[in-house]
C-alpha cells in the first residue's frame, strides 16, 4: 500500500509539476464557466476536496483528482483526469451504504476523460456558453471506501456572464450524471445488515449559479450554490441537498490556486436509522467539504 | 483494517511550496519616455498635463465607451514639434485577466490614432498584442469610428481579453479626447 500511494502521490504531482495552466482558470470550486484554452495550451491541475462530518462518529474522506487538459482549437478542448481517494469512517453504521470502520490513504480510484465545445465566448458575444461531455470509470465507493465499479456518463451545460469590465464574472451550470454501478460483496457484515450487489442505475441532476468578483489584482472572492437530486433503480429520489459556500482565488503568473468551503445548507431522502440532523442528507453527503484546487499554466 | 494514511494537506503544501518560489512576472517593454519616442520620433517637447477626471467628464466618456474610468486623473501629455501642436500622448491602464495592462495611445491633433504602444504587460498569457499588425488596426481611428472586438478588430486566439480591453481602452482615450482635449 506505500508503494501504492507514493505512486500515486508521485503521479499525481507530476500530472500538475511537469506539465505546466492557462485560460480555463477556476474561479470556483465547484462550478465552471464556458471558457476554453487557446489552441495548443496545456493546463493541469491538482484538486483536494475533503467532505466530513455524517452528525454521528468519525467521517473524513479525501477526493484527490489530477488533471491534463489540452485546447485542440480555441473553443474546443480534451481533459484526462486521475482520480484517488482516502477514507476514515469510524463508529458509523449506515444500513447499505458504509458497512463499518475503514481508514487507508490515498488509492488510486477512477479515470476520467471529458470534452468542452464553447459556443459563445463571454467576452466577445452577449454571454458564453459551453458544453461538456465526460465518460468516467470508477472501482472505489467514494463513501464508504468499499469497493464498487462504476460506468458513468456526463453532460453539463455551462452559462456564464461577465460584468463590470470582466471583473464580476456569474456562472450557471446545469448538469446530468448517468452512472452504471455493481458493488462487490463484504465478508463479515453485521448481522441483518444489507448491502446489495445487484447492478443498478444512478441518475444525479445538478444544477448551480456563482460570482466571482476580482477585488484586488490576482485576488478573487466568489460564492456559488446548487441544489443536487439523484434518482436510483428502484428507489426513485434518493436524496437531494442544497450546498452554498465562499471561495477565494489567486492567481499568478503561471499558477492559481482555489480554497472553496461548501456546507450542506438543507437536504432530503430518508435519514438513516438514529440520525438525529434531518434536515440534511447525510447518508451519502456530508455536512461539509473543502477544497483546494491549483492549477499550473504552460 | 488500519492502512497507511497520508495526510490531506501534504499534496497541496508540497505544491504551494514549490510554485510559491517563483520570480514576479512584470514585463516592462517600454518606459514613458521610450514610449514617446517610439510614437512621436520628430517630437522635442512633452509637456505633461494631467487631466483631471471630472464626475460630469467621466460619465460622457463612460457612456461612450461603455468602460469604467477608475482612476480620477488621467496621465496626458501635449506634443510639440518645432514649437507647433503634433499631438497628444495619453497613457492608460486597463484590466488583464489578473493584472493592468499599460499601455499609450498617440493622437494627431485631430484625435485621429496615431499608434498604440504596450508599455508594461503582466499577463502570463495575450502578449501577442504586442503584434504591431494587431495594434496597426487602431490607426487612423477618431472618435465616433466603430471599435469592436470581432466586428472590425480582429481577435487574437488566446489573448481575446487582452484584445478587447485594449479594444475598450482605445475607444476610451478616443472619448476622453472628445470631451476633454479637442
Amino acid at each position: 500500500m506505500k508503494i501504492l500511494n507514493a505512486g500515486l502521490l508521485a503521479g499525481l504531482l507530476a500530472a500538475v509539476l511537469v506539465t505546466p495552466a492557462r485560460a480555463d482558470e477556476n474561479l470556483l470550486g465547484y462550478l465552471s464557466g464556458a471558457e476554453t484554452l487557446p489552441a495548443g495550451a496545456k493546463e493541469a491541475y491538482l484538486w483536494v476536496t475533503n467532505r466530513r462530518g455524517k452528525g454521528t462518529g468519525h467521517y473524513s474522506a479525501f477526493d484527490l483528482e489530477g488533471e491534463f487538459e489540452y485546447g485542440f482549437t480555441s473553443n474546443f478542448q480534451g481533459k484526462l483526469s486521475l482520480k484517488g481517494l482516502a477514507v476514515d469512517t469510524r463508529n458509523i453504521l449506515i444500513d447499505a451504504y458504509i458497512p463499518g470502520d475503514r481508514k487507508f490513504g490515498p488509492k488510486l480510484s477512477g479515470v476520467e476523460g471529458t470534452l468542452k465545445y464553447r459556443f459563445l465566448s463571454p467576452l466577445i458575444n452577449s454571454f458564453g456558453l459551453a458544453g461538456q461531455v465526460s465518460l468516467s470509470r470508477g472501482w472505489l465507493d467514494p463513501y464508504s471506501g468499499r469497493d464498487k465499479n462504476t460506468t458513468s456518463l456526463g453532460l453539463d451545460f455551462l452559462i456564464q456572464k461577465n460584468f463590470l469590465d470582466d471583473q464580476l464574472i456569474s456562472v450557471i451550470n446545469l448538469s446530468n450524471e448517468n452512472t452504471y454501478a455493481d458493488r462487490s460483496p463484504i465478508a463479515g457484515l453485521p448481522p441483518g445488515f444489507e448491502w446489495p450487489t445487484e447492478p443498478e442505475m444512478e441518475i444525479e441532476f445538478r444544477a448551480g449559479t456563482g460570482l466571482s468578483y476580482r477585488f484586488a489584482p490576482r485576488w478573487f472572492v466568489g460564492l456559488e450554490t446548487f441544489y443536487e437530486t439523484e434518482f436510483e433503480t428502484g428507489v426513485g429520489q434518493e436524496r437531494w441537498s442544497w450546498h452554498a459556500g465562499p471561495s477565494l482565488h489567486y492567481a499568478a503568473k503561471s499558477w492559481w490556486a482555489t480554497f472553496t468551503w461548501m456546507r450542506q445548507i438543507r437536504g432530503g431522502g430518508p435519514p438513516y436509522a438514529g440520525q438525529t440532523d434531518t434536515r440534511l442528507h447525510l447518508i451519502e453527503k456530508t455536512r461539509q467539504e473543502f477544497r483546494f484546487k491549483i492549477g499550473y499554466n504552460f | 483494517m488500519y492502512e497507511n494514511n497520508l495526510h490531506w494537506w501534504t499534496l497541496p503544501a508540497i505544491v504551494v511550496t514549490a510554485v510559491a518560489g517563483q520570480p514576479a512576472y512584470a514585463v516592462q517593454y517600454l518606459t514613458v519616455a521610450q514610449a514617446q519616442k517610439v510614437l512621436f520620433p520628430d517630437a522635442d517637447q512633452f509637456v505633461s498635463q494631467p487631466l483631471q477626471l471630472t464626475a460630469a467628464l467621466k460619465r460622457a466618456v463612460e457612456r461612450y465607451s461603455h468602460v469604467r474610468l477608475l482612476a480620477d486623473t488621467q496621465p496626458v501629455w501635449r506634443v510639440l514639434q518645432d514649437g507647433e501642436d503634433a499631438g497628444w500622448f495619453v497613457e492608460d491602464e486597463v484590466y488583464g485577466k489578473h493584472e493592468f495592462i499599460t499601455y499609450a495611445v498617440a493622437l494627431d491633433s485631430n484625435g485621429g490614432v496615431l499608434g498604440v504602444e504596450i508599455l508594461d504587460y503582466r499577463e502570463t498569457h495575450g502578449g501577442e498584442v504586442r503584434n504591431p499588425d494587431w495594434r496597426a488596426q487602431f490607426t487612423g481611428k477618431h472618435y465616433g469610428d466603430e471599435l469592436k472586438l470581432g466586428r472590425n478588430i480582429s481577435n487574437i486566439s488566446g489573448a481575446t481579453l487582452s484584445c478587447k480591453h485594449l479594444t475598450e481602452g482605445v475607444r476610451r482615450v478616443l472619448g476622453i479626447f472628445h470631451a476633454a482635449l479637442k
